[in-house]
C-alpha cells in the first residue's frame, strides 16, 4: 500500500471540499448556487469513500481523524434541514395555529401537570385549615413575619407601593425574568426525571394553597384574590405549562417504549419548544401585570374590578389554547 | 477496527454507509468557551442597558430592557447554534461545535430545549450541575445535551495540503537487499504507523526538537537494523526508512 500516493492524489480535493464548506457555512442558502452544491456533494461522496479506504489502509490517527472531520462536516451540511420561510409569516402561524394546536394535542401532559399542582394546592389548603400553624411550616419565612390581616391593613392604609410607571416597568421585568427561570427549571427537572418535575409542581401548589389558607383564616380572602388573581391567572398556568412541556419531553426520554430514544426525543421537540415559548410569552405578560395592575390597592382599583380582570385573563387564555375555533379544525390532529 | 473507532465518541453512519466519529469535547475547553460566551453576553447586556436608558422613555425602559436581557441571555446561544452551525463565539475560539446527536446541525427546537435546561445546569452557581453531569457522562454531555440529544464536539483541523509523507527519493542509500530484509523482519505495524506520524508531523515541530527526535529515532533503528556503514543524517535516515516502508510492498511487514 502506498499511503503517500494515496494522500498526494487526494489531498487536492480534500482541500477543495474544506474550502467550499468553509464558504457555504457562512453564506445564506440562496447564495450557495447549484454548481457549488453539486461540487460539494460530489467531493463529499469522494471524501466518504476516501475515509472508508483510508480506514482499511492505515491506522494513522492523524490522517483518519482529519478525513473523519471532513466527512462529518460535509454530512452535516448536506443532510441538514433548511428554513425557507419568512420569519414574520412563521411567527404568525406559530401563534395563530401551532401553539393552540400543540396544547390541544398535549392536553394529557398539561392535565397531569395541572393535577399535580392542584393536588398540592388542596393539600396545602387542607393542612392550614386543619391546623393554622401548618401555614408557617409550609411557607417560606417571609410570609410569616406578620399576620395576613396586619399585612392587608398596612398595604391598604399606606401609600401605593408602585407609584410610577418606571417602578412598575422595572419590577415587572424583574418578575418575568425570575419566573421564566423558575419555569425553565421546572421544565428541566420534569424532562430529566419526571418525578422531580411533578414534585416541584406539587410543592409550588402546596405553598400557594397554604398561603391562600392563611389569608382565608384571617378573613381577607377577597384581598388575596384581588392581589394574586390578575397575574396569577396567567402565571400559574404558565408554570404548569412549563412543567407539562418537561413531562412531555421526559416521556420521550425515559418512557419511550419501543421507539429509540433519539427518535422519540425528535418527535417531542416541536411540541415541547412551542409550549416553552408560549410559557415564556405568557410569563412576560404576567410579569407586566404583576408589576403594575396587581399592585394597586382598593383606593385606586376596586377589588371586584381586579377579580373580574383576573377571570377575563384566565378565561381568555383557556379559550385561546383549548377552545376549538372555526377554521382551526382542519389543522387539529 | 481502526484506532479511531476505539476511542470515546459517538459513531454516526452516513447514508453513504461510512462511519463518522463525533469526538466529544472535554470539560476544560467547554468551560473556557462558556466563559468567553458569558463575557460576550454580559457586555451585550450592559450595552443594551445603557442604550435603553439613553433612547427610551423611562416608563417602558424597564420592560424593554428586561425583554432584551432575556433575548440576549437565552437567544445568544440559540442564534449562534442555528445561524453559525453550532459555534458561538466562545466555541469558535476554542474550536468546539454543538451538533445534533446524529451528526447533523441543530434544529431550532432542539437548540431551544438545550438552552432552556441551562436554568438547571447553571445551578447552584458557575454551572456546577452541568459540570458534574459532564464529568460523569461518557460523551461529556451536560443535562441540556442529554435532553436535547446534542453533543459538543472538537473540530478537527483541516487536512494538510503541503505536508508530505516520506516521499520516495530518486536515490535511497538504504535500498540494499540486506537492509530491506532487516526492515521486513524487524519493523512491525505499530512502528510503521509511528514513523508515518513522525514524518507527517515533522514540519510542525520546532527545529531543535525535530533534529533531536529524528537523531534519536535514527540511532534506535541504526542499532536495531544493524546499519553502521551508511553516512546519513538522522532525518534523512528516518525518511529513507519510511519511504521504503510505504512505497515498497516487498519491504512492508507481514500482516
Amino acid at each position: 500500500m502506498d499511503l503517500e500516493r494515496f494522500i498526494r492524489e487526494r489531498r487536492g480535493r480534500w482541500a477543495r471540499l474544506d474550502a467550499l464548506l468553509a464558504d457555504v457555512e457562512r453564506l445564506p442558502d440562496k447564495a450557495i448556487g447549484v454548481e457549488r452544491l453539486d461540487e460539494i456533494v460530489r467531493l463529499y461522496r469522494q471524501a466518504c469513500s476516501d475515509l472508508s479506504e483510508a480506514r482499511s489502509l492505515t491506522a494513522n490517527a492523524e490522517l483518519l481523524e482529519r478525513l473523519n472531520g471532513l466527512a462529518g462536516r460535509g454530512y452535516r451540511f448536506i443532510y441538514r434541514r433548511s428554513y425557507g420561510r419568512r420569519w414574520l409569516d412563521a411567527a404568525r402561524e406559530f401563534l395563530d395555529h401551532d401553539v393552540p394546536a400543540t396544547f390541544r394535542q398535549e392536553r394529557h401532559a398539561v392535565l397531569v401537570a395541572a393535577g399535580a399542582f392542584a393536588l398540592g394546592a388542596l393539600v396545602g389548603l387542607g393542612a392550614v385549615l386543619l391546623d393554622a400553624r401548618n401555614g408557617e411550616r409550609l411557607t417560606p419565612a417571609e410570609f410569616s413575619s406578620e399576620s395576613p390581616r396586619a399585612r392587608v391593613e398596612r398595604i391598604e392604609r399606606g401609600e401605593e407601593r408602585i407609584d410610577s410607571v418606571e417602578k412598575a416597568s422595572e419590577f415587572g421585568a424583574y418578575l418575568f425574568s425570575h419566573n421564566i427561570q423558575v419555569a425553565f427549571l421546572t421544565f428541566s427537572l420534569a424532562a430529566l426525571t419526571i418525578v422531580g418535575g411533578v414534585w416541584l409542581l406539587f410543592y409550588n401548589g402546596a405553598i400557594l394553597g397554604a398561603v391562600a389558607g392563611m389569608y382565608f383564616l384571617d378573613g381577607v380572602h377577597v384581598f388575596f384574590l384581588a392581589w394574586v388573581g390578575p397575574h396569577g391567572a396567567l402565571e400559574l398556568p404558565a408554570i404548569i405549562f412549563g412543567g407539562a412541556a418537561g413531562l412531555r419531553l421526559g416521556q420521550a426520554l425515559l418512557l419511550h417504549g419501543e421507539v429509540a430514544t433519539a427518535t422519540a426525543l425528535r418527535r417531542a421537540f416541536p411540541a415541547v419548544w412551542r409550549m416553552l415559548i408560549a410559557t415564556a410569552l405568557i410569563l412576560i405578560v404576567a410579569g407586566i401585570v404583576e408589576g403594575s395592575f396587581s399592585q394597586f390597592s382598593a383606593k385606586t382599583v376596586p377589588y371586584p374590578v381586579k377579580i373580574g380582570v383576573a377571570a377575563v385573563l384566565a378565561l381568555g387564555l383557556a379559550a385561546y389554547l383549548f377552545a376549538r375555533r372555526p377554521g382551526a379544525s382542519r389543522h387539529a390532529s | 477496527m481502526s484506532a479511531i473507532g476505539e476511542r470515546r465518541g459517538r459513531v454516526v453512519v452516513t447514508p453513504e454507509h461510512v462511519e463518522v466519529v463525533l469526538d466529544p469535547a472535554g470539560l476544560g475547553h467547554r468551560f473556557l468557551a462558556l466563559f468567553v460566551d458569558l463575557l460576550v453576553v454580559l457586555s451585550l447586556s450592559v450595552l443594551v442597558a445603557q442604550a435603553s436608558l439613553l433612547f427610551l422613555p423611562l416608563g417602558i425602559a424597564g420592560i424593554v430592557r428586561g425583554v432584551a436581557f432575556l433575548l440576549v441571555g437565552w437567544g445568544y446561544h440559540v442564534y449562534f447554534e442555528i445561524a453559525h452551525q453550532g459555534q458561538s463565539l466562545g466555541k469558535r475560539t476554542f474550536k468546539l461545535r454543538v451538533v445534533d446527536g446524529r451528526g447533523l446541525p441543530l434544529a431550532l427546537e432542539q437548540s431551544f430545549v438545550r438552552n432552556a435546561v441551562r436554568a438547571l445546569d447553571a445551578l447552584p452557581f458557575g454551572y456546577a450541575v452541568g459540570a458534574l453531569a459532564c464529568l460523569f457522562d461518557r460523551e461529556r454531555r451536560r443535562l441540556g445535551d442529554v435532553v436535547a440529544d446534542t453533543l459538543v464536539v472538537r473540530e478537527q483541523r483541516s487536512i494538510p495540503t503541503d505536508r508530505r509523507l516520506a516521499r520516495e527519493r530518486a536515490f535511497n542509500s538504504l535500498r540494499v537487499p540486506r537492509i530491506l530484509r532487516a526492515i521486513r523482519y524487524q519493523v512491525g505495524l505499530e512502528e510503521r504507523e509511528f514513523l508515518a506520524a513522525l514524518c507527517l508531523r515533522a514540519e510542525a515541530l520546532d527545529a531543535g526538537a525535530r533534529f533531536d527526535l529524528m537523531e534519536e529515532v535514527a540511532t534506535h533503528y541504526r542499532r536495531k537494523l544493524d546499519v553502521r556503514d551508511i553516512p546519513l543524517g538522522g532525518e534523512a535516515f528516518v525518511r529513507g526508512l519510511a519511504s521504503i516502508l510505504f512505497a515498497d510492498r516487498a519491504a512492508a511487514p507481514h500482516r
